[in-house]
């Protein structure tokens, strides 16, 4: 290879310079000043992070298999991960690629940036070599990899079933301008090498394609307009990439380091919670996870929508999408990018004014009955469990049955575990109730807490310091009494349908447990969506604004989804579950510790 | 020969309308499901606002309408309509040609097990208003027999005016009902201190009123608005029930012996069964749905099916009764007309 043009300059690459100036040094502006709107301790650990090696090979590991090779969507459908994997993989490859040829054949412009993305233009092959070759070769081999993939997003676009999804996001104006871009960019790569092929050498795609430029179009004519339009292609795709969503890209590659350094949402639109809205590539993998999105009016309401409307600083929208979601949890987990949507609506719910502001620092626990003194476990039965008394009913018939000496705090009145404040985004009142509940608690002297509810449980895990004392929940705690022979319940023929609870299942990770104290007493079926992808019974405190009518339709859509297999009843272990799905269910639905409070008779 | 015309439903609109069809010159056939006729009301003990027992109202509707051909624990299991009459296939084997079908299903009871923070079937000290009525006639009930009687509570609405219940339609009748039965119950526990938790009271009828300025005057029965939040037991089986009163605007917690749900009334499940053998269209309160509702509340919309009684919507037993005559008169000029 040697130099063609000696300069080693063609104005053709000055929009491909204006646009990676441009996205360059919005993408450094927009880095620095996310990272100084960290509070200062999650900045220094931010960059602490850097420092452990272990964290810093996680960053590269995670980098390379969630940006470039799309790992997780190959998991997800295979298709939809080569699409996703041809185009960036391929792309990151004919990057490094061009390098490696500038850095062989002409180390001395190693320091011209736009030497690889258009080094075909600037040289002229001399003699062949087999060096030459092979990278001729490759180049021409990841590009027809990042084609194949452009071909799939075009078939995408039309046909999203194909590739697993049933409904996928409107794209916005921008958004619009980046994909046709996008698209161009590549076959305009092609062109623009094969009309030049004959002079820099080529492959197997650029040499046939020369051959038959030159029969009917001529290559020397078409040569620097194909150039010109390749280059223009990628400026306007680097300028729209900031308002688009393709400034996912770029948003990632921190997202990961501040994920990995243990980072948690703090603001409501800056620091992580901004990384993470601009990480979001608008796939709308959440919008068919999402329950609400049974009924077709409600897709708008998603997460790839709110995480638009935030960019747009839409705060109607925001205030809307954030205050209708259940917070089930469910679009994070397919999420591939691991967006914290429920912690980023709680957030967006903290952000509001309220015109009251309610202050229960000074509430007296003087009125409310505590339980006699010198009992081993305390039962918190929570507000939900008071309105579906059979839950507590029978789980004081295990603790008498299993003679366990239990003390019921809530028997008699309470106080709420400051849950539900905290989904609707008022953290200091629920701070105030935990304190309150702590003191509360700890004056009882017992060893061990057992909640019935996962929305307490949730709160209890997360927020709350009773030191020395366990905290349980009733699944967990009954599956033990099993376990160590203090009950002994008898198996019923009967077919068991298990709904996993959100805040029990994605909000703290208990699966097993249910299962297998369901497996004790009958037999377990699994329901069509089960574990991390089990729907949301529609009954979740997490909304602030969906009417009870509107609710109706996604409990039966939950309900359909749970009894795919005809179980004879369905368990779940929350209350709030429960009591929703009681209302619609066409089989008996019960709560585990009934299930087994019956085996034990 | 008498023309036939069938009645789907052997309580007290099934056998007014019978009585009233045979005088016109009929011959009536009561399809009944169950083992007996005059359906809730003669599980009733007695009716407001004359106290008057519902035995008496039933034995005169019995008596009035013994020339009828009356099938217990039949139902009918399909009907066709064929040249202007409808041939009805019936569940003893029965088939029937006649002109015109007269459907007075009636209700069915909500069932209080759905409203489970009020505990019913749960806590031992909890019944419904059915129940209750049960007792009065004499059948044992151990929620009250033997049972120290200090305080009573009534919880009305339960399952009716209730959206989260599926039930958002007023039972009309429940509200009096309490009034009715708490002063019953007075009289039997002159010591007993009863309590009625409303959201509102809708006494529309004649002398309901009346009845209810009674209670409180002369029974010193306490009328509480605001609804029961929840129920829970005590050690000794004894109700611990949360309410708020909005007039005073506080919580209050009662303890109580005994507490009586007011359950609202439903179109039954089986309607739907006779529903969809005659194809006829429900309300979107569940009941059937009469061609009007203002002036052709005993018309459906298909030719020679009629409706009497509480199959078209929650109604009082003078209401089913002048209901089921005027069914009896429209299916006279119905019938006269064919």
């Amino acid at each position: 290879m040697t130099e063609r043009i000696a300069s080693g300059f063609h104005p053709f690459v000055i929009p491909f310079l204006l646009g990676m100036a441009f996205v360059l040094g919005w993408c450094l502006v927009a880095g620095v000043r996310v990272i100084f709107q960290l509070s200062r301790e999650d900045r220094l650990r931010f960059f602490k992070s850097f420092l452990n090696p272990g964290i810093l090979l996680k960053d590269i590991r995670d980098i390379f298999l969630d940006c470039l090779l799309h790992v997780k969507l190959w998991k997800r459908n295979p298709l939809l991960g080569y699409m996703h994997s041809s185009i960036a993989f391929g792309w990151f490859m004919l990057i490094v690629l061009g390098h490696l040829e500038v850095m062989f054949f002409l180390p001395d412009r190693l320091s011209t940036p736009y030497y690889p993305i258009f080094f075909n233009y600037f040289v002229a092959e001399g003699e062949q070599t087999i060096g030459g070759k092979l990278f001729l070769f490759l180049m021409d081999f990841f590009l027809l990899v990042v084609l194949s993939g452009i071909v799939l997003a075009m078939v995408k676009r039309v046909h999203s079933r194909f590739f697993g999804m049933r409904r996928t996001t409107r794209l916005s104006f921008t958004d619009s301008i980046g994909l046709y871009s996008l698209w161009a960019i590549f076959p305009l790569r092609l062109l623009a090498e094969g009309f030049t092929a004959h002079i820099s050498g080529g492959s197997f795609l650029t040499i046939p394609l020369n051959w038959v430029a030159r029969a009917f179009l001529g290559n020397e004519l078409n040569m620097l307009p194909t150039w010109w339009a390749y280059s223009i292609a990628l400026c306007i795709f680097m300028c729209v990439l900031p308002f688009s969503r393709y400034m996912h890209i770029p948003a990632e590659m921190l997202l990961i380091p501040m994920r990995n350094a243990g980072l948690k949402v703090r603001y409501a639109r800056k620091g992580l919670a901004k990384v993470m809205v601009y990480s979001c590539p608008g796939c709308g993998v959440c919008i068919d996870a999402c329950p609400m999105s049974v009924k077709k009016a409600n897709t708008r309401d998603t997460t790839v929508y709110l995480n638009r409307q935030i960019r747009r600083g839409n705060e109607k929208r925001i205030e809307e999408i954030s205050d209708k979601c259940l917070l089930c949890g469910k679009c994070s987990t397919v999420c591939q990018i691991g967006i914290d949507a429920p912690m980023i609506r709680i957030a967006q719910r903290s952000h509001r004014k309220y015109g009251l502001d309610q202050d229960y620092s000074d509430l007296s626990l003087d009125r409310i009955p505590k339980p006699e003194p010198g009992g081993k476990v305390l039962y918190f039965a929570g507000c939900m469990t008071q309105l579906t008394p059979r839950i507590s009913k029978s789980m004081e018939s295990i603790f008498r049955k299993a003679g366990i000496d239990y003390r019921f705090l809530d028997k008699d009145g309470g106080l709420c575990c400051g849950r539900p404040l905290m989904t609707a985004g008022r953290i200091e009142q629920a701070k105030q109730l935990i304190a309150k509940n702590t003191e509360l608690i700890l004056s009882s002297g017992c060893d061990t807490l057992v909640l019935s509810c996962p929305i307490c449980w949730k709160i209890f895990r997360e927020r709350y310091d009773l030191g020395g004392m366990r905290v349980v929940h009733h699944s967990v705690y009954l599956e033990e009494l099993i376990e160590n022979g203090l009950i002994r319940p008898s198996r019923v023929v009967e077919t068991v349908a298990y709904h996993d609870p959100c805040e029990l299942g994605r909000g703290t990770g208990i699966y097993e447990e249910p299962r297998r104290l369901i497996s004790n007493v009958a037999t377990l079926v699994e329901a069509g969506k089960h574990h991390e992808g089990s729907i949301c019974c529609g009954g979740s405190i997490g909304s602030l604004s969906l009417g009870f009518s509107q609710r109706e339709e996604l409990t039966r859509n939950a309900l359909k989804n749970l009894t795919v297999a005809s179980p004879r009843s369905i368990a779940t272990a929350c209350p709030l579950c429960l009591a929703t799905f009681s209302r619609y269910s066409d089989r008996p639905v019960q709560d585990l510790a009934e299930l087994v409070d019956r085996s034990l008779e | 020969m008498k023309q036939n015309v069938v009645i789907i439903g052997g309580g007290i609109a099934g056998l007014e309308a019978a009585s009233q069809l045979l005088t016109l010159g009929y011959s009536p056939i009561i399809v009944e499901k169950s083992e007996r006729l005059g359906g809730h009301v003669a599980s009733w003990h007695k009716l407001f606002p004359d106290m008057k027992p519902a035995s008496e109202v039933v034995a005169e509707l019995v008596r009035k309408s013994a020339d009828a051909n009356i099938f217990l624990e039949t139902e009918v299991e399909s009907a066709n309509l064929l040249r202007g009459s409808y041939i009805v296939n019936l569940s003893n084997g029965v088939t029937v040609r006649t002109g015109a079908v007269l459907i007075t299903t009636g209700f069915e009871l909500f069932d209080a097990h759905r409203k489970e923070e009020y505990g019913y079937g749960i806590y031992d000290q909890v019944m419904t208003n059915s129940d209750l009525e049960g007792w009065f006639n004499g059948n044992p009930d151990k929620r009250i027999d033997g049972q120290d009687m200090n305080r009573i509570g009534f919880v009305h609405c339960v399952g009716s005016r209730d959206v989260k219940a599926g039930n958002s339609q007023c039972s009309k009748v429940c509200c009096v009902t309490a009034v009715k039965q708490a002063t019953e119950l007075k009289e039997r526990f002159t010591q007993a201190e009863i309590y009625c938790f409303y959201m509102d009271l809708r006494l529309f009828g004649k002398k309901y009123e009346d009845f209810y300025i009674n209670a409180q005057r002369d029974y010193g029965i306490h009328f509480i608005r605001g609804r029961v939040s929840e129920v829970s037991e005590n050690i000794d089986g004894r109700l611990i029930v949360k309410a708020e009163d909005t007039l005073s605007g506080k919580p209050v917690k009662v303890t109580m012996d005994l507490l009586v749900l007011m359950s609202g009334m439903l179109c039954g499940k089986d309607c739907r069964r006779t529903a969809s053998a005659f194809r006829l269209e429900t309300d979107s309160d569940g009941f059937f749905k009469s061609r009007d509702n203002i002036t052709g509340i005993t018309e459906s919309g298909r030719p020679g099916v009629f409706y009497a009684g509480a199959c078209t919507g929650t109604k009082t037993v003078p209401e089913t009764i002048s209901e089921a005559r005027s069914a009896a008169l429209a299916i006279h000029n119905y019938l006269k007309d064919a």
